[in-house]
């Protein structure tokens, strides 16, 4: 995906086959979801959200723990490197968007499922913190200073921040067991009755979603990138302009 | 590293109670909330008794933020940070030794709120040792993440913003655990909290483990 | 009740690619600009049309206004 030993030629079209492939996907699975499959015996036609809910809640995680990895790697000295750094914070500012997708799409799905806008389902409300946890995260990594102590800093923090998802998970669930009534729909279970065409379109949905995170991380990477040697090229240029007035004055 | 932290938790703490902030205002300050939690939710005390528990670690949580920007506000007021960095101090010691100070600052403060929230929302103070035991686990774990946020927010102008929004969603299972286990205590059944107990613990291990490694770099970078 | 299924595939669909149109032209912009500010011509580095043309091709919508950002992501 970082296009630095590769060609920029091939990168672009690689990238481009990839854009083109998740469109592909994103297109089949939405005509598959919204037409083909049939309506579910018990949920009806808000089945239909099912193709598209998981699959964001899926990148939303995928995100957080590519930005997690990638930050302990740069913190890794044997494989410290620059663009573990920009990977990171490209994974945030997606996964950032994906979260918040899960939320809006899981609280469309809910109110006429269950009733409500919300519910403190332990899947939801750990997804909602993360969507705050990302948030942090990034304006965090908005403090200025120099590139490796931005990369340094945000990494930490990236970790403080994203090891505590799992104990909020834990938390969260045994938090909601204690109070659970047995439901004829429990929220927490989207497995009902996937089978057939179904569970095609869902796997389909999950695959295509993929490849629009990483379709849109390579670019929020290379924008980064760039981003970055603008700044370096700009204190270049000032620096020169400020050396030619010393010669000349 | 035990030394340094001694030394740098006895220096806070000496200064604090020199300057009496966080009995002046960091006090008042969580009263303030207890009682304006009084006033949001009316004054039936059966909607507040039950509520008690939550209350009081929401609390704690908001005047952890200010304990932790009033111990690093001591420093940079003198350029001390430099100085902490350029001590010698070991790194570690430094995060134990201000971890440590925050935590028996809030630890006092949780004594007076326990005796506000058994007053003003009737909450009957049973399974003492329950209580003390969440205060004691929970409120390391929430001043380990305090102090690591706070030194990556200090001496820069946003901090003020940045150190809650840092802080708050990390420790959110400190809040949920503490309030379940002060729940269990209440209602009388202290048995029960003994799970929530363990998160506590195993949270406040942890980010303390954490601070260990990563305070040295934090502090480097600032 | 289907009021919700296609709400729900708008706000996610919509979403996407807006995000997707404004990261695409945020980067179109920061290359002009840096390609600007190289003195050097740097050999490799796509010309926009190639890059920009065809591997987003879920971006119909132009002008999308760059927000201010701070440096890196």
């Amino acid at each position: 995906m970082p296009a630095r030993t590769v060609p920029p030629d091939r990168a672009a079209v690689a990238l481009r086959v990839l854009g083109v492939t998740a469109l592909v996907g994103v297109v089949a699975t939405v005509w598959l979801g919204l037409f083909v499959t049939p309506p579910d015996e018990f949920m009806g036609n808000l089945v239909r959200l099912l193709y598209v809910h998981p699959p964001m809640a899926w990148v939303a995680f995928l995100a957080y723990g590519v930005a997690s990895l990638a930050s302990l790697l740069y913190l890794w000295p044997r494989t410290r490197a620059e663009h573990f750094d920009r990977v990171a914070g490209a994974s945030a500012e997606v996964g950032v968007v994906f979260t918040g997708l899960t939320l809006v799409s899981g609280s469309i799905w809910g109110r006429p499922t269950w009733g409500a806008w919300w519910v403190w389902d332990p899947l939801l409300t750990t997804t909602a913190l993360l969507f705050v946890l990302y948030l942090g995260y990034l304006a965090l990594r908005r403090v200025p200073g120099e590139f490796h102590v931005r990369a340094r800093r945000s990494a930490i923090g990236a970790l403080i921040a994203f090891i505590d998802v799992p104990i909020v998970y834990l938390s969260v669930e045994w938090w909601r067991s204690l109070h659970q009534a047995p439901t004829v729909l429990n929220p927490t279970t989207h497995k009902t009755y996937v089978h057939g065409s179904m569970a095609w379109t869902l796997l389909l949905g999950f695959v295509s979603f993929t490849l629009v995170y990483i379709w849109l991380m390579a670019h929020r990477y290379r924008l980064a990138k760039l981003q970055d040697r603008e700044d370096s090229e700009g204190l270049e240029v000032a620096l020169a302009e400020r050396r030619a007035e010393a010669v000349a004055g | 590293m035990l030394r340094d932290a001694a030394l740098v938790a006895g220096k806070d703490l000496r200064i604090e109670l020199r300057s009496r902030v966080g009995l002046n205002q960091i006090g008042p300050f969580a009263i303030a909330v207890l009682l304006l939690f009084g006033l949001a939710l009316g004054p039936d005390r059966q909607v507040l008794a039950p509520a008690s528990a939550g209350l009081f670690w929401v609390a704690v949580l908001l005047s952890t933020v200010l304990a932790v920007q009033r111990s690093y506000a001591i420093e940079s007021a003198d350029a001390a940070r430099d100085g902490l960095r350029l001590s010698g101090l070991d790194p570690a010691g430094i995060f134990l030794g201000k971890t440590g100070a925050v935590a028996a600052q809030l630890l006092v403060l949780e004594a007076a709120l326990s005796l506000g929230v058994a007053l003003l929302y009737g909450a009957h103070l049973s399974g003492a040792l329950v209580l003390v035991g969440a205060c004691v686990t929970g409120t390391l774990g929430l001043a380990a993440v305090g102090t690591l946020y706070g030194v990556v927010a200090s001496g820069l102008r946003i901090r003020e913003t940045l150190l809650p929004l840092l802080f708050l969603p990390v420790v959110a299972p400190v809040l949920l655990a503490a309030t379940k286990a002060w729940d269990e205590a209440l209602a009388g059944t202290p048995g029960r909290a003994g799970g929530w107990l363990d998160v506590l613990v195993v949270f406040a291990v942890l980010y303390v483990a954490i601070g260990i490694v990563a305070f040295g770099p934090l502090l480097e970078d600032g | 009740m289907n009021g919700y299924v296609e709400a729900g595939y708008v706000v996610v669909l919509g979403t996407l690619s807006i995000y997707g149109a404004t990261l695409v032209t945020r980067e179109r912009a920061a290359r002009r600009r840096v390609g600007a500010a190289t003195s050097v011509a740097q050999p490799g580095v796509p010309t926009e049309p190639q890059v920009a043309r065809g591997d987003a091709p879920v971006v119909n919508h132009g002008g999308v206004e760059d927000e201010e950002r701070g440096s890196g992501p």
